[in-house]
């Protein structure tokens, strides 16, 4: 059975095909076919979302992964960061959960807490 | 005990309210909608018709001619906003401007007091974007705009002022007539008791009239389709356009709003269902292709919104504003279509004074107000006034809706008051934020924020317009 | 007290701006309506932001940061919480009226004023989609302040009319905080957005994009709340094709039909307004016809990179400077620009000769797809100016650096894409 991709690469967008066999086609170049092999096997992502604070007046901070992690964990992780809640002053780049799932990965915040006026 | 219960709190039973508290009665009135004019009188062109066409000696011309006249009084007792437009009816050809001439005579057999006939050059010379093709029209200076919400709103907070009660969400499920008086069941549970009642609700006023008795007439509704130009066409047109009437009624308008707006419309048919107010595809069209016959150079893209409003045509012709003929001290104010807000000034009294003659049995209340308060438009009062409005309140300073300009203060007075809204709906009704170009991407957020800070509830609990209808599912993260 | 400058707007736009006219000593007042700087980028938490600036890849926030920062050790003069309420210019005097809680209405009085006040989104009464008014169909970028700034999620069952890159970016942010999003429609035979986010956004999370196919009726329940959507495909002109409507059960419809630069605050100047930006004409100064008047940013053109608006900003801002140290022209040779085929827009619309720099930028999009393409400027009917482009998209704002050599004293300007084999 074929799987379809697109790569993302570069903007040309090719559409890939890969078979049965690991045959892979459609890409117009070499980076296309490193591309939908990592898809295969081992795809990441950057995770982007928000965690809870106590705050009263930013409610919401927004964080990231601070390198891709594996795709099929994005929803767990998910479970994982909701489940925090921020009380304390924090800055851009602080680390809000070490290691997520043993991935080596953090999670940092990309906002830093609002200075009270 | 009540003496009299009003079924409807749109325009009409508004006004019948506020014409009831000048009497020493007790009086409740039942809405059940989450606000006043949420159904016939949410949706409508807002015009105070000269009265230039309904059939002369019936109640649709008497009251609205009265009414029109009485709407001076209402602007300075009840701080009714006004728009002094006049309108032309415009014909195009010979044939039109022989049913321009028949309009005439119903216009002066109605005594309109100001009417005249011009030219469609002279037409111009006074409006310029109006249509090359129309040949003559029937000018009537007495055709006002007004803004209907703050009518019905006006009327209920004065009669509230005067000692009249007033419940929203609830709804009359079932009438009895019990040993001269009705029992009132609403909701399914509570019962109210009362002397007389006064059927008052628009599109569903045969229902309620089908609780007691076969009414005497059925409401067969109609819709009509609006488009909404932002404020920002304001003089595109002065006047409020018409062409001739026909059987679906005054036709495709094109009508100035009292804050700038233009409204395009309506269209008109029949629906089955009474409280379906939903926009077509074909409505909408039909708009756009009727409008172009009335002006030139329709800004079109200033569009921002279209809607759809309910009138309740009935099986009369006329109003039908009389007593029951089987269950005496039931009265009904069926059919009120246009020109319903028109005539509304009249209706009040009329229902009152001579068709159920309150005054025979009640006395007048010595110490009645007919005065209610202007609603404060920040942003439209002169310098020193702001300046003295500043110093009492800061938070006239923080703008919330910045298309329409309007303050945290003014938000938080309409949330609280006797006839405060609680809901994002109830707040652009009252102070208009949410009603500008952007249509709440700027303010819903705040506004929100401002009715859960205020009333002391969760984001959660904020509605948008029924109680039921949270603008939010959930907290996110809240349950992990 | 007269500023030199007065600054409309704290996000991108109006940092970068600020921050160039106060490097250049000049005095600057910034004044932004929120309780925040930062503007937009505060609620666009994902990836992607400044690969141009900073060569290095951030999230909104992240971005943000980086300029806020900057502002904030510069020790530039800013009013928060502060609401412009009118602009009008007097003599050679900009009069800008503020509104705010902390200091009422106040008026403070510049020689020379930048807007850059960002841009609105279009929404379901503009574009007048039939049916009922429930509660529930929403611009997708307030969904997104209300769920990544106050955590509240509008609805559970979502549809996304629009595949814009916000349509597409809250369609993945939906899905992750926990609602079910059944599909995303575009109007067009291809999708608006970056090929990077439909696959990430949708095929990530198996979301359908239904191309070619538009929303043609919105139903809400008794309690005026969104219940179902009707969404149909639709032939070239796109007119709903019959017999092909499918029906979904949703709570809440997210729009991502496009922005409108918010140039509301020049009601009251006698700007010249390009219908094809929807925004106001800017000479290559960024300078309107009313001298002094500087509009960047989103306010001026709908971007699609936050990076450009940056560039452009620091570019207008350096105008500004340029304009405050030497005055007004006497007079302006000007020549005029006009998109010419396959272009929907191009700015400026003007460029002042007298106004000498390197080159010009001129900002773009094409109406089609072209994979090879290339941009050619005509002056009097002859190509003065050539530049080979690829993979433009009507998604993407293309820029091209014109020589201001290249430029003739006197003759109109078109400016041109045609594909290259």
């Amino acid at each position: 059975m074929k799987k379809e991709f697109i790569c993302i690469v570069c903007p040309r967008g090719c559409h890939v095909s890969v078979d049965d066999e690991m045959n892979i086609t459609g890409n117009q170049c070499p980076r296309g076919k490193t591309y939908v092999e990592n898809e295969l096997i081992a795809p990441t992502r950057i995770l982007t979302t928000t965690v809870r604070t106590s705050f009263e007046d930013q409610p919401r901070i927004s964080c990231k992964t601070d390198k891709p992690i594996p795709k099929e964990l994005i929803f767990e992780a998910m479970k994982i960061i909701n489940h925090i809640m921020i009380d304390k002053d924090i800055s851009i780049g602080d680390i809000i959960i070490e290691n997520i799932l043993d991935t080596n990965v953090n999670i940092i915040a990309t906002k830093p807490s609002r200075k009270k006026e | 005990m009540y003496d009299f219960i009003i079924i409807g709190a749109g325009v009409i039973g508004s006004s019948v309210a506020r014409e009831l508290s000048k009497y020493q009665a007790k009086t409740l009135c039942l809405e059940k909608e989450n606000d006043v004019a949420n159904v016939q009188s949410l949706a409508n062109s807002a015009i105070i018709h000269a009265g230039h066409n309904p059939e002369p000696g019936s109640l649709k011309a008497v009251l609205s001619v009265l009414g029109n006249k009485l709407y001076d009084t209402w602007e300075k007792e009840l701080s009714i906003p006004l728009l002094r437009t006049g309108a032309f009816v415009a014909a195009h050809n010979e044939k039109e401007e022989i049913i321009i001439e028949n309009l005439l005579k119903t216009t002066i057999e109605n005594m309109v007091p100001e009417y005249e006939v011009l030219t469609g050059d002279e037409a111009r010379e006074i409006e310029p974007n109006l249509a090359k093709s129309i040949t003559k029209v029937l000018s009537l200076p007495t055709t006002k705009v007004t803004y209907p919400w703050e009518v019905a709103f006006a009327c209920m907070e004065n009669a509230i002022n005067n000692g009249v009660e007033f419940q929203k969400n609830k709804q009359v499920t079932s009438i009895k007539k019990v040993n001269g008086f009705f029992e009132i069941e609403v909701n399914k549970e509570e019962i109210y008791q009362t002397k007389y009642v006064i059927n008052a609700a628009g599109v569903a006023s045969d229902d309620i009239g089908q609780m007691i008795e076969e009414p005497p007439f059925k409401i067969k509704p109609r819709k009509g389709e609006y488009f909404v130009l932002d404020r920002r066409v304001k003089g595109f047109v002065n006047h409020v356009l018409y062409p001739l009437p026909s059987e679906k009624g005054k036709g495709v308008l094109v009508t100035p709003q009292v804050h700038g707006n233009i409204l395009l419309g309506p269209s008109s048919e029949f629906i089955d269902d009474k409280f379906e107010a939903s926009t077509t595809d074909e409505g909408l069209k039909y708009i756009k292709e009727h409008s172009v016959e009335l002006a030139e150079n329709i800004p079109f893209n200033m569009i921002i919104r279209s809607f759809a409003g309910i009138r309740s045509t009935s099986t009369c012709d006329d109003f039908y504003i009389k007593e029951s003929k089987t269950n005496k001290g039931f009265y009904y104010l069926g059919g009120i279509e246009s020109p319903g807000l028109t005539a509304a000034p009249a209706i009040g009294p009329y229902l009152v004074n001579e068709i159920i003659g309150v005054g025979n049995e009640f006395e007048l209340k010595s110490d009645f107000n007919p005065r209610r308060e202007p609603r404060l438009e920040f942003h439209r009062l002169p310098w020193r006034k702001q300046q003295a409005l500043l110093d009492e309140d800061h938070l006239y300073g923080r703008i919330i809706c910045k298309c329409e300009k309007i303050t945290e203060k003014e938000i938080i007075d309409a949330i609280h008051g006797p006839l405060g809204s609680h809901s994002i709906k109830g707040i652009k009704k009252r102070v208009r934020a949410g009603a500008g170009l952007c249509q709440g991407g700027y303010c819903e957020e705040k506004i929100m924020k401002i009715i859960a800070r205020e009333l002391n509830i969760s984001p959660l609990d904020v509605e948008y317009d029924d109680p039921q209808s949270k603008i939010f599912k959930e907290e996110t993260k809240v349950d992990e | 007290m007269m500023k030199d400058v007065i600054v409309i707007g704290g996000g991108a736009g109006g940092l970068a701006a600020a921050i160039e006219t106060h490097q250049s000593r000049k005095d600057v007042l910034l004044i932004e309506r929120e309780t925040f700087l930062g503007g937009i980028l505060n609620q666009c938490i994902h990836n992607g932001f400044g690969l141009e600036v900073f060569k290095e890849e951030y999230t909104g926030p992240e971005y943000a940061d980086q300029f806020i920062e900057t502002f904030l050790e510069e020790k530039i003069d800013y009013l928060l919480d502060t609401t412009v309420i009118g602009l009008r210019k007097e003599n050679d005097v900009f009069f800008v009226k503020t509104s705010s809680e902390k200091d009422g209405i106040r008026f403070f009085q510049a020689k020379a004023v930048v807007v850059s006040t960002g841009s609105y989104e279009r929404t379901r009464g503009q574009i007048s989609i039939p049916g009922d008014r429930p509660y529930g169909v929403i611009t997708a970028g307030s969904a997104q302040r209300y769920l990544n700034i106050d955590g509240l999620l509008i609805g559970k069952k979502v549809f996304v009319l629009g595949s814009g890159d916000i349509g597409l970016i809250m369609a993945r942010r939906m899905k992750l905080e926990g609602a079910e999003v059944l599909g995303v429609a575009e109007i067009m035979p291809h999708s608006n957005g970056l090929t990077r986010n439909i696959v990430q956004c949708l095929n990530d999370f198996d979301i359908p994009l239904y191309l070619s196919h538009t929303v043609t009726e919105i139903i809400g329940d008794d309690e005026n709340r969104l219940s179902k959507i009707k969404v149909s495909k639709v032939d070239e002109s796109f007119k709903p094709i019959e017999g092909t409507e499918k029906e979904f059960e949703v709570d809440t419809l997210l729009l991502s039909i496009g922005l409108i630069p918010d140039v509301t605050l020049l009601d009251e100047l006698k700007v010249e307004i390009d219908s094809r930006t929807k925004s106001v004409k800017v000479n290559q100064a960024y300078e309107t016809n009313i001298e002094g008047l500087f509009v960047c940013g989103n306010a001026l053109q709908v971007h699609d990179l936050v990076d450009n608006v940056t560039l452009e900003s620091k570019r207008a801002g350096q105008a500004v400077n340029r304009y405050l140290d030497k005055g007004k022209a006497d007079v302006h040779q000007s020549i005029y620009l006009n998109p010419g085929n396959n272009l929907g827009y191009v700015t400026p619309q003007r460029i002042d000769m007298d106004i000498i720099q390197d080159y010009i930028t001129l900002s773009f999009r094409s109406n089609k797809k072209m994979e090879k393409a290339i941009c050619k400027v005509f002056q009097n009917e002859d190509i003065i100016f050539e530049k080979k482009l690829v993979f433009v998209l009507p998604a993407e704002m293309e820029t091209i650096k014109l020589p201001f050599e290249k430029i003739n004293e006197v003759g109109d300007i078109r400016v041109e894409l045609e594909v290259r084999s």
